[in-house]
């Protein structure tokens, strides 16, 4: 079974994040790691391709600069190859454009199954699963706490608030995997030192028969119009003990609706 | 010159985040409540696929014509300098990673594969390598290299006691071991003694004996308790008239040339490399603590790193990793090229990078001053762990003087 991987590549989250005060947008120019989130459908990719006996994983990724840290990190996890679309044309893209382009390119891997993750850890948008699934015109499973393939099938626990969903679809399929699904492996040290060698499929918005004019600042439909800093978490309220204050307490927490 | 490569890098941190998931939230467990480290150290082998490794590598030493030559090659045969200096560089970054945490994990781990494989590997007929070092090499099953005794230490061949007496086609072993790492939990035990024939002490032989645990007359001691290196498990070990056969002597012959020390030698060379990885390790992550700690330390009003003491201090640790780095990437250049360090070159670096780990970690307990000496912050276990650098692999003073010979004697 072949299955693609939507792999994001993201400024490290553990480096203070930059934007650029012109477009908005976060500067992506340094070194990129792959984005925590998606290291579980790599996981479980290789998993579900291990256990049908055969096929292989293909990351598919957009990024600037033809970055390919991230990358490697996956393929040195066990991902077969990658297919890296990276084009000035793209700077600015919303994740409508983004679909787009991974569209295309998933197009291409001919997969039985797709996953991406729940969202990503620096847009945080979460649209692009179900905007994939529309453009491929494929089933779309998300939240999935646990995947099984069989009779051409993908059966999935679909995580809620109260428990979870069974829920099954035909393949090819797009599933989105929450942080639970599985845990991801270290990459071995022949798997690190194999990584460079794996294939790196790097193609051009017009190598997927795209225009520019459908990607980046052009073909957004999305306007950032401001971004401000999040509010400062307001001081907590200070209870002076008068011999009441237990009673208070309990009102408190009765407002919370927590007990 | 060499730096890290890319791929190395990436061994790095994937390496530190199975160090800081698995054995940094276990510290306590492993400083103070007598854990033993293996189950750990196997579980980093299988995680990293060392242990798969380790069979490959061992099938094609043996497959060799000569059995020998090892990955950097054999004599004469030409491998690339840049394979060979991946192959010196990779097995350091686990010794590094490792250190910024738990120094003791990479003495019982180094002792196992470094000193009790290798010296079965490199003394060892085709057949005691594959009885014994196979099984070390993927941390199967755990080894200890017996040379200390009570009364012997510097003068390790000089006052070494323990015996080998020959009876009929077997050997008596008799003797006590100390400061033996791994002593308590080893399943395969490399004693080294003297073959008494009769002679005066310092004419006997030197042998090494392979050992079982459980053999008959051979008792291993409960864990010593000691300064530093808790997750390091130390021991005695006695042998009161252990009865072996030819088979666990190593080489299966008494004829060794330099009378058994020179190989002890070789062994010494590599051990010391060792330490100035080591050493690495545990400077930098002090200093990456001592950074942190010196940015959100605030007294009189300001963080401390403000003030000039402080920065003299952590000045001086970055100076010394530096050192400390520099030494390591020669060492990695020189067998990249084909050479071996002189043992005065390998003491060189051995005295100066145990030397730079003690004062930069004692610096770090400073810096921190009254937290410092709490266990909570973690630079007292760091120096309290430095300090057998200076003592074990040769003193400094044994150091010092294979310095000095080799200056003296060109």
């Amino acid at each position: 079974m072949n299955v693609v991987v939507c792999a994001k590549q993201i400024p490290d989250p553990a480096a203070p994040g930059e934007l650029d005060p012109n477009t908005k947008t976060l500067k992506r120019e340094g070194k990129l790691i792959l984005d925590d989130s998606d290291a579980y459908g790599v996981e479980m990719g290789l998993q579900l391709a291990d256990k049908a006996g055969g096929g292989e994983v293909t990351l598919v990724s957009m990024a600037p600069h033809d970055e390919v840290s991230g990358l490697r990190t996956a393929l040195a996890m066990g991902a077969a190859k990658a297919i890296l679309i990276s084009d000035d044309a793209l700077q600015g893209s919303d994740s409508l454009a983004t679909a787009k382009v991974l569209a295309a390119a998933i197009k291409r891997a001919e997969p039985d199954l797709v996953l991406t993750a729940t969202e990503s850890t620096d847009g945080y948008t979460g649209l692009l699963p179900a905007q994939l699934a529309e453009l491929l015109g494929w089933p779309s499973i998300t939240f999935a706490k646990h995947i099984e393939v069989t009779d051409g099938k993908a059966k999935v626990q679909r995580q809620t608030e109260e428990g979870y969903d069974e829920v099954e679809a035909p393949l090819p399929a797009i599933v989105s995997v929450t942080a639970g699904v599985v845990e991801p492996r270290y990459p071995s040290f022949k798997g690190i030192m194999a990584a460079k060698n794996k294939p790196v499929d790097q193609v051009t918005v017009a190598d997927l028969g795209l225009s520019a004019d459908d990607v980046g600042w052009k073909g957004a439909r999305q306007e950032i119009t401001d971004v401000v800093p999040a509010e400062e978490r307001k001081a907590g309220e200070i209870v002076e003990d008068e011999g009441d204050a237990h009673e208070r307490i309990v009102q408190f927490l009765e407002q919370l609706k927590v007990i | 010159m060499f730096e890290w490569t890319e791929e190395q890098r990436m061994i790095r941190d994937a390496v530190r985040q199975f160090v800081e998931a698995e054995i940094a939230p276990r510290r306590d467990e492993f400083e103070f409540g007598d854990t033993p480290p293996y189950e750990v150290l196997r579980k980093l082998y299988k995680t990293f696929g060392l242990d798969v490794m380790a069979r490959e590598q061992f099938k094609r030493r043996l497959d060799r014509p000569d059995g020998g030559g090892g990955l950097l090659g054999g004599d004469g045969e030409e491998v690339d300098p840049k394979v060979r200096a991946n192959t010196v560089a990779m097995p350091m970054i686990p010794i590094i990673e490792l250190c910024r945490h738990s120094p003791g994990m990479v003495t019982a781990l180094g002792v196992s594969v470094g000193l009790t494989a290798a010296a079965i590997m490199s003394k060892g007929t085709r057949e005691q390598q594959e009885r014994w070092a196979l099984d070390l090499l993927t941390l199967d099953k755990i080894g200890a290299w017996a040379i200390t005794e009570p009364n012997s230490g510097s003068d390790a061949f000089g006052s070494m006691l323990s015996t080998a007496r020959r009876d009929g086609d077997e050997y008596i072993l008799n003797g006590s071991k100390t400061f033996i790492t791994n002593g308590p939990y080893a399943d395969t035990v490399v004693f080294i003694c003297k073959l008494d024939e009769g002679n005066p002490p310092d004419q006997r032989k030197i042998l090494h004996f392979v050992l079982d645990s459980g053999m008959p007359g051979f008792d291993q001691s409960p864990p010593l308790r000691k300064m530093g290196l808790h997750s390091s498990p130390t021991g005695q070990l006695f042998l009161t008239d252990v009865r072996v056969g030819r088979d666990r002597l190593l080489g299966e012959t008494e004829e060794v040339s330099g009378g058994g020390r020179e190989d002890a030698k070789a062994t010494f060379s590599i051990e010391r490399s060792g330490v100035a990885a080591m050493a690495l390790g545990m400077i930098d992550r002090c200093l990456e603590l001592c950074v942190q700690y010196a940015k959100e330390r605030v007294q009189f009003g300001q963080p401390i790193g403000e003030f000039q003491l402080v920065q003299e201090k952590l000045a001086r640790m970055e100076v010394a990793r530096l050192n400390v780095e520099n030494l390591l990437f020669r060492y990695i250049e020189i067998l990249a090229h084909g050479k071996q360090p002189t043992l005065a070159e390998a003491s060189a670096m051995k005295l100066y990078s145990s030397h730079a780990a003690v004062e930069v970690t004692l610096d770090a307990v400073q810096l921190f001053g009254g937290n410092g000496y709490m266990s909570e912050f973690h630079v007292e276990q760091l120096a309290r762990d430095a300090k057998v650098l200076e003592i074990y692999a040769g003193t400094n003073e044994i150091q010092m003087t294979h310095i000095a010979k080799d200056l003296l004697r060109r």
